[in-house]
C-alpha cells in the first residue's frame, strides 16, 4: 500500500530522516517507535506531503504523494491539535470533515453513535468550542475525525498520549478492529512500547532518522524493545 | 524581583515576532513609528497656533477643554478594541515565591507602558510647553497637564474593568455617535458643560486632585479585582464562551463551496481577530465621505475612483489580503484532507464577492452625492468583484504570516501586510482602478471612464477560471513554505 524509496529529509547539514526502503502492505497495523527526534513525525509529515522530501519519494496506493493530490480521498490523519479547527464545536467539525469526504449529516450521526463510549458525554452536545476542550478530549475528537469516511490509510501520531486509561483501552480495541474488519492500513507512532506491541503486527524502530529494527510482533517483541531502549 | 520582571519585559519586547523580521521591514516599521510620532508631535506643537488662528475669539486652552470629552470617549472605544489586560502572562508567576501584590502591581504597572498612553503624552506635553512659552501661568498649566495624564491613565484602567462585556462597548459607541450628532446639529452641546468643568480645572489647579483621585480609585479597583480573582479558574482563566450555534444549512445552496463558506462565516463570527477586521472594513464604507465632501477631491474624478474602490472594497482588502493566514491554525489539516485547492480558493472568492455586494448595498446613501459619484461606486464595485478580488487572493498567496484567531491584534503589531511584496501588490489595487477610469475619461468623457472601469470587472468575472487556475498554481508552489511558516509559534 505504502512504498517508501530512498526517502530522506535534511535541514541544512542535519539529516533527520533517511529511509532507503520501506514497504507497508495493505491492511497492516504498522507501528513506529523511537525516542524524541528519531524522525517519526517527520516521516508522517512526508507521507502526507506536508514537508518536501530532500531525496526520494513515497508512493501511496500507486500515487506518488508529492506529485499528485489523488491520495487525499482515501488517506486520513491526525498528527496534532493543529488538525482541529478551534472555533468549531466537535459536531460541526465532524460534519465538516464528513462533508469533505462526501458524507451526509445523517451518515455522520450514525457513524458517531458507535463511539459513545469513547466520547463519554464530554464531547458531543457540550456547546463548547474545540479550542476550549481539554487536551485529552481534543485528541479523542481528532482521532475519531480521522476515521470518518472509511479511509484506507489512517495515520495517527502518538494517539495514546494524553488519553485517559479507559480510552486507551478502547482505542486499542478500535485500532485492532480497523485492520481486521475493514482492511484499512493503520500507521501509528508511540512512545509507549506496551501499546504499540499490543496494537501493531509490525514494529519499526527509528533512531536518528534511520531504521534500526523491523520486527513482526510476537510474544518476545516487547521484551526485545525494552532491552533495545534501556540505556 | 522587579529587576527580573523588567528584564522579562525587555526580552518579550526585543524577541517578539516583529523584531525577527528583515532589516528592510524594521526600517519601514521604524519610519512608520517616527511618522506617526512626528505627526502627533507636530499636532501637539501646532495645536495652539491652529486653534488660535481658526477660532481667534476663544482662548485655545478653552477650545481644547471643550473637546476633551470626545477625546476621552473615543480613546476608550479604541482601547476597548485594541487593548487587553495581559492576565494570562501571570500564570507562570503564580507559584513562584513572590508576593501576590508585587505581581499584581507589576502587571498593572506594565499596562502603563502602552502605545495608547504614549500618544496623549506626545500630543499634550508639547501643547503644554507651548502654553508655558506663550506665558500662561506655570502652576495652572502643569496641574492641567498632570490632570489630563491622570485621566488618560484612568481610561487605561477603566478599559480593563469594562473590557469584559461587549454591551458596554456598544453603549459607549452609541453614546459617542449620539453626542457627536447632537453637537453637530446643535441640539445639545455636551462639550459645553464638560468644557466648563475642564476650564474650572484649569483655573483652579487644586482641582487636579480629582482626576488624581479617580486614577488612584481605578487602580485599586483593578488591583482588588485581580487580587480577588488570583486563581486559575477566576480572573486569570481564559474566558470560555458558550457556543452560539446558528443553523447555516441554508448556505448549502451554494453547492460544493458551501462547506467552506459555512466555515468562514463561523470563523468571522466566533473569533476576536476577524471581528476586529470586520469592524475595520465597516469603517471603510465612510471613506468616501472624506473625498466626496471636499472640493479639491470631488473635482478630480481620479480621486473619486480611488475612494470608490475603498467604499465597497473594505472587507475585500482587509480580510482578503490575509486569506490563507486565517486558516493558519489548522492549515496542515486542510492540506492533508480531501480538499481540492480550487474549491478552497473559490469559496474565499465567493466570500469576498458577498462582502463587496453587501458593502454596495450599504453604500446606497451615497446616492445623495448624485449619480456621478454613485455610478463610480457601482463601477468600482464591479472592479472589486472582478479584478480586485483576484489581485487580493494572489497577494495573499505570497503572505505567509500566521494569525492567532482569537487574540485581538495589538496596535502596531499588525505587520502582516508589511513586507515589500505586499506593498507591491497593494499598488495595482489602488492605481489600476484610477488608470482604468482616467485614461478613457481623459480622452473621451466621464461616462466612458465608468464604463471601462465596470467592464474591466465584468471581464475579470468572465475569466474567473483562468485567474483561479493561475492563483492555484502560486499556492501549490508555495505549499511547503506556507505550511512551515504557519507551523511556527506566533508571539
Amino acid at each position: 500500500m505504502i512504498k517508501t524509496t530512498e526517502l530522506s529529509k535534511k535541514y541544512g547539514e542535519a539529516t533527520v530522516l533517511n529511509i532507503a526502503s520501506l514497504e507497508i502492505p495493505k491492511g497492516q497495523a504498522f507501528g513506529l517507535v523511537g525516542n524524541n527526534g528519531a524522525g517519526k513525525t517527520t516521516y508522517f509529515n512526508l507521507l502526507l506531503d506536508l514537508i518536501k522530501p530532500t531525496t526520494g519519494y513515497v508512493i501511496n496506493n500507486e500515487i506518488q504523494v508529492n506529485t499528485s493530490e489523488d491520495w487525499k480521498p482515501f488517506t486520513s490523519a491526525f498528527i496534532d491539535e493543529s488538525f482541529l479547527i478551534g472555533y468549531l464545536t466537535a459536531e460541526e467539525y465532524f460534519y465538516f470533515i464528513g462533508e469533505l469526504r462526501g458524507m451526509k449529516k445523517a451518515d455522520i450521526d450514525t457513524f458517531l453513535a458507535q463511539f459513545d463510549e469513547i466520547f463519554n458525554d464530554e464531547i458531543l452536545g457540550k456547546k463548547k468550542y474545540l479550542r476550549d476542550l481539554s487536551k485529552g478530549n481534543q485528541k479523542k475528537a481528532g482521532i475519531i475525525a480521522a476515521l470518518i469516511g472509511n479511509p484506507e490509510v489512517i495515520i495517527l501520531d502518538e494517539p495514546f498520549a494524553n488519553l485517559d486509561p479507559t480510552t486507551q483501552i478502547l482505542l486499542k480495541k478500535l485500532l485492532k478492529n480497523l485492520t481486521t474488519n475493514s482492511n484499512a492500513t493503520v500507521l501509528v507512532s508511540s512512545h509507549d512500547l506496551g501499546h504499540v506491541t499490543e496494537v501493531c503486527e509490525r514494529i519499526v524502530v527509528l533512531e536518528k532518522g534511520e531504521i534500526v529494527k523491523d520486527l513482526n510482533t510476537s510474544k518476545e517483541t516487547l521484551k526485545e524493545l525494552e532491552l533495545h531502549f534501556s540505556v | 524581583m522587579i529587576k527580573n520582571f523588567l528584564n522579562f519585559e525587555w526580552k518579550q519586547f526585543s524577541r517578539s515576532s516583529y523584531f525577527q523580521k528583515g532589516i528592510g521591514i524594521k526600517i519601514l516599521l521604524a519610519l512608520g513609528v517616527l511618522y506617526f510620532g512626528g505627526i502627533a508631535l507636530l499636532l501637539g506643537i501646532g495645536m495652539f497656533f491652529i486653534l488660535k488662528k481658526t477660532i481667534p475669539e476663544v482662548d485655545p486652552i478653552v477650545t481644547v477643554n471643550n473637546f476633551l470629552i470626545y477625546w476621552f470617549i473615543f480613546d476608550l472605544v479604541i482601547r476597548f478594541f485594541m487593548q487587553q489586560l495581559p492576565v494570562m502572562n501571570v500564570k507562570p508567576l503564580m507559584i513562584i515565591p513572590v508576593k501576590r501584590n508585587t505581581v499584581i502591581n507589576y502587571l498593572l504597572g506594565k499596562t502603563a507602558i502602552s502605545f495608547f498612553n504614549f500618544i496623549p503624552i506626545i500630543i499634550f506635553l508639547p501643547f503644554s510647553i507651548v502654553l508655558l512659552v506663550q506665558g500662561y501661568p506655570v502652576l495652572n498649566v502643569v496641574c492641567w497637564f498632570l490632570a489630563i495624564l491622570c485621566l488618560v491613565f484612568s481610561n487605561n484602567f477603566i478599559n480593563f474593568l469594562i473590557n469584559k462585556s461587549n454591551v458596554v462597548f456598544y453603549v459607549l459607541l452609541s453614546v459617542l455617535v449620539v453626542l457627536i450628532g447632537l453637537e453637530f446639529f446643535e441640539v445639545f452641546k455636551i462639550s459645553q458643560p464638560i468644557g466648563v468643568a475642564f476650564n474650572a480645572l484649569y483655573n483652579n489647579p487644586i482641582l487636579a486632585l480629582i482626576p488624581l483621585g479617580l486614577l488612584i480609585g481605578m487602580y485599586f479597583t483593578n488591583f482588588n479585582y485581580i487580587r480577588k480573582g488570583f486563581y486559575l479558574d477566576d480572573a486569570v482563566s481564559k474566558k470560555i464562551k458558550e457556543v452560539n450555534a446558528t443553523d447555516l444549512s441554508w448556505m448549502n445552496r451554494f453547492g460544493s463551496v458551501a462547506t467552506f463558506l459555512k466555515n468562514d462565516v463561523k470563523l468571522i463570527w466566533r473569533n476576536a481577530r476577524p471581528k476586529q477586521v470586520m469592524m475595520m472594513s465597516f469603517l471603510f464604507l465612510f471613506y468616501g465621505l472624506i473625498f466626496f465632501t471636499q472640493e479639491s477631491y470631488s473635482n478630480s474624478p481620479a480621486w473619486i475612483a480611488f475612494a470608490s474602490v475603498f467604499v465597497t472594497g473594505g472587507f475585500l482588502l482587509t480580510f482578503g489580503q490575509l486569506v490563507p493566514s486565517w486558516d493558519s491554525e489548522y492549515y496542515k489539516m486542510l492540506m492533508s484532507q480531501n480538499i481540492p485547492y480550487r474549491k478552497y480558493l473559490e469559496s474565499k472568492w465567493y466570500l469576498m464577492v458577498f462582502g463587496v455586494s453587501l458593502s454596495f448595498i450599504l453604500a446606497t446613501p451615497y446616492l445623495y452625492f448624485g449619480w456621478k459619484i454613485y455610478g463610480m461606486i457601482a463601477a468600482a464595485t464591479l472592479f472589486n468583484i472582478g479584478l480586485n478580488s483576484f489581485i487580493t487572493l494572489f497577494g495573499g498567496a505570497l503572505n505567509r504570516v500566521p494569525i492567532e484567531l482569537n487574540v485581538k491584534a495589538k496596535a502596531f503589531s499588525n505587520t502582516n501586510g508589511f513586507n515589500p511584496t505586499q506593498l507591491l501588490i497593494s499598488l495595482p489595487k489602488m492605481v489600476l482602478p484610477m488608470l482604468l477610469f482616467y485614461i478613457p475619461y481623459y480622452f473621451i468623457n466621464y461616462e466612458s471612464g465608468l464604463l471601462a472601469l465596470g467592464l474591466s470587472g465584468l471581464l475579470g468575472i468572465v475569466f474567473k477560471n483562468f485567474f483561479l487556475t493561475k492563483i492555484e498554481g502560486v499556492y501549490q508552489t508555495g505549499k511547503y513554505k506556507t505550511i512551515a511558516a504557519f507551523g511556527e509559534k506566533i508571539n
